[in-house]
């Protein structure tokens, strides 16, 4: 579903190579996440995954067509919930504004908006402005954003990284949980090497900068994840150590 | 504290001082005989019998309606240059100093040039309103377009908001504060120019009649001349606010959010 | 970064160019007429024959000694007054309904009043300038004082400092980078209203040089004039702006550090 090959990203004028050589692919209906140390180029290969960032080299094909700007059916959840909805729209207008612009009938829309916020638990406060929620369920709303756009691929930039740890777990479930219904392809960033391991089908290492893949590692735990059952599995703790020292291996390299 | 002690604090608050200036400036008229100096109800007498008559029609409106249209005119100009300028880094580059250059021109000389081009009628009137209001708000659109939000316009990439409907549901939305800001600058200045516009070259008008009644020293329609000025100031000000006080709900609401 | 700062003033230096280029197209090739829009080598040029006369830096220096003096005044009576009102309880209160309908009364309103008081003085061009710079400082007094911090006024009485020291040492501090607002509001707003009086009063300045050229049909030397305001106008707003920075500069707020 999502090949990316040989991609390569020089920032002009700073002359800084943030990503080498990078390549790997996604299955159709897989949840991988993408880990790294810090500085090591994870946002720009996101970037460049979206559409967002014009690669030096290489190319992202999404269900067999070249990336050129952001591909129709995929959809982004930023980081920064406090900047990606709009402040000036309900959280239903925030939802509801990328389906209008596909030019979806009045009735489809309502009942995707209306599913997709009761799937993230928000049914209730559709009618309120983002900033009068909290930083978890901003960002609850980003993703029932993402949901209802029906996209073919969903991608996840550190989404929560910026949120206490009791919600930070809330919304892992969340997510294991809408990925399992809607079986959307799934890449999700993050610095977090629990996180990875909890929610993810594979693990894609990166190196330190100039980034290329370290290791393409598959999880090998049962499918059905739970916060106390999985994170206590030996295996899981056999995962994690293995990654921490990856990690620690790519920062030595720098 | 009852009700009705609250309410009378709440008047003595709001009118306390002004009734003493009233009564204040009624002493020093009384006692000092200034030429210059009417009572206040010599000068409340002026202001029924000067503008409670077809003077509204004749010289209010059309100086009220030629302030509205320059300022559209400047609104419309201004913020459709500016969202063109603000998005587009290069063009901001370039305009900069010209603009910099064109606010910082003091706008009441712009009636002796704009007489030049556009002869003495409402049609100069209109331009030099026009001319003086833009540059605030030509250039705090530029400012708000310019500090758009990235992730905001990422997310309009990723989901497909484009054109016209990322320009009204991204651009203006999103430079809203700043626009309104020039608005409001704009709006000051729109009143000069509207009196002074009509000081310089008029046979009608708010600022041509004031000046009119000083010539033949009629000294308390004169005061009731500045002082229709004044609550001309106060009413449109007062408009504006309400009117922010919409647009930026959101804003506002963030701010109170946060702290 | 050094190389982005280069291609800006490029840029900016790009667009002044082509501005002056269309002036000097449009009217040396016809679609304005010369007369009312002359070539911009020649405003440039009257400019310069200007600028070599005493008449002019006489006139500039009394539009600058009417805005100077008129901002002085007002900075210095809306500073004490704003102080005042914002440290005296309930007085902010009970004044709150007259600032607020005073101070969107437009200053070219007194036009009238000054030209009967003043004529066409100096006078005249401080009446305006005074009362428009006025408000602009004051409501930023009033918001500067409005965000002295409670605690440290409660900590400064226990102290047992004077109402002098809690205003110099606590409340002026506080209110410096409102003040500093709202002087650069004010001068920008005074040097308008220094040359309104000028030009519409005939009080003696650059804007009485400009209502002559105009009365005498001196197209070109009127725009060269107006190019020199608008210079002049730059250079206030950039001298105010720098001005600020300094100020503010060893500031405690800027600095990030505690005063006391």
């Amino acid at each position: 579903m999502l090949e990316v090959s040989g991609l390569r990203k020089v920032y002009e004028g700073r002359r800084v190579e943030a990503l080498r050589e990078v390549t790997f692919q996604v299955d159709a209906g897989e949840l991988v996440c993408v880990i790294g140390p810090s500085g090591c180029g994870k946002t720009t290969l996101l970037r460049c995954v979206a559409g967002l960032l014009p690669p030096t080299a290489g190319s992202v094909k999404v269900a067999g067509a070249a990336v050129t700007g952001p591909p129709p059916r995929m959809a982004v959840v930023f980081q920064e919930y406090g900047r990606s909805l709009f402040p000036w729209m309900t959280v239903r207008q925030n939802v509801e504004l990328p389906l209008k612009e596909k030019r979806m009938p009045a009735g489809r829309r309502g009942e995707l908006v209306a599913g997709s916020l009761a799937a993230v638990g928000l049914a209730d406060v559709a009618d309120a402005h983002p900033w009068q929620l909290s930083g978890g369920m901003q960002q609850r709303v980003a993703i029932a954003r993402a949901v209802a756009y029906e996209p073919q691929v969903l991608l996840m930039d550190e989404p929560f990284a910026a949120v206490d740890a009791q919600t930070r777990a809330d919304l892992e479930d969340l997510v294991l949980a809408l990925w399992r219904d809607t079986g959307v392809t799934t890449l999700f960033v993050t610095h977090d090497i629990d996180e990875a391991v909890y929610l993810g089908q594979r693990v894609i290492v990166l190196s330190g900068s100039p980034t290329v893949v370290m290791e393409d590692l598959k999880i090998d735990l049962p499918p059905e994840r739970d916060q106390l059952t999985t994170r206590s599995l030996p295996r899981f703790a056999d995962l994690r150590g293995h990654l921490y020292a990856q990690i620690q291996r790519a920062r030595g390299d720098r | 504290m009852n009700g009705t002690g609250r309410a009378v604090t709440r008047v003595l608050t709001v009118a306390g001082v002004p009734a003493l200036l009233v009564i204040v400036w009624q002493l020093y008229s009384a006692a000092s005989q200034n030429f210059y100096v009417p009572a206040p109800g010599r000068v409340a007498q002026a202001f029924a019998e000067t503008w409670f008559s077809e003077r509204i029609l004749d010289d209010v409106l059309p100086s009220l309606a030629r302030l509205l249209a320059g300022y559209a005119l400047a609104v419309a100009a201004g913020v459709g240059a500016g969202v063109a300028i603000g998005l587009s880094p290069r063009l901001r580059a370039a305009a900069e100093p010209v603009l910099e250059f064109f606010r910082a021109i003091p706008p009441p000389v712009l009636v002796p040039l704009i007489m030049l081009l556009a002869g003495i009628g409402d049609g100069m009137k209109v331009l030099v309103i026009a001319s003086g209001c833009v540059w605030p708000i030509l250039l705090n659109t530029v400012e708000g377009v310019r500090a758009l939000d990235e992730v905001l316009s990422d997310t309009c990439r990723m989901y497909g908001v484009r054109g016209l409907s990322r320009l009204r549901h991204l651009v203006l939305r999103g430079a809203s504060p700043q626009i309104m800001a020039g608005l409001r600058q704009a709006l000051s200045i729109g009143i000069i120019l509207m009196v002074i516009s009509e000081m310089f070259a008029s046979s009608s008008g708010l600022g041509f009649t004031i000046v009119l009644f000083q010539r033949g020293f009629q000294i308390a329609e004169m005061w009731s001349g500045i002082l229709l000025l004044g609550l001309l100031g106060y009413v449109l000000a007062l408009l504006f606010r309400r009117l922010e006080r919409r647009v930026l709900s959101w804003h506002s609401g963030r701010g109170v959010g946060r702290a | 970064m050094r190389r982005g700062i280069g291609s800006r003033i490029g840029y900016g230096a790009a667009g002044l160019g082509g501005l002056l280029v269309v002036m000097e197209a449009a009217s040396r090739l016809g679609p304005v007429d010369e007369r009312f829009l002359p070539p911009a080598s020649e405003i440039l040029g009257a400019l310069a024959a200007e600028l070599a006369t005493a008449e002019l830096w006489i006139a500039l220096g009394e539009t600058m000694w009417g805005w100077a003096l008129g901002l002085a005044i007002a900075f210095c009576a809306a500073v004490a007054a704003g102080m005042v009102i914002g440290s005296v309880p309930g007085l902010r209160a009970a004044t709150h309904s007259t600032v607020e309908f005073l101070r969107p009364i437009p200053s070219v309103a007194l036009i009238p009043l000054a030209t009967l008081l003043f004529g066409a003085s100096l006078g005249s061009t401080l009446l305006l300038v005074v009362y428009a710079a006025f408000w602009q400082v004051l409501i930023q007094v009033l918001y500067g004082v409005a965000d002295v911090d409670a605690v440290a006024h409660d900590t400064a009485r226990s102290y047992g400092l004077s109402a002098w020291s809690r205003i110099r040492h606590l409340v002026w501090p506080t209110a410096l980078p409102y003040v500093m607002t709202g002087l650069r509001l004010a001068a920008a707003v005074a040097f308008i209203l220094a040359i309104t009086a000028e030009l519409v009063i005939g009080s003696p300045g650059l804007g009485l040089s400009i209502q002559a050229a105009q009365s005498a049909g001196a197209v070109t030397t009127m725009y060269a004039l107006v190019v020199l305001a608008g210079l002049v106008g730059v250079a206030v707003n950039v001298g105010v702006r720098a001005l600020e920075r300094r100020v503010l500069a060893w500031h405690p707020s800027v600095r990030g550090e505690a005063p006391v």
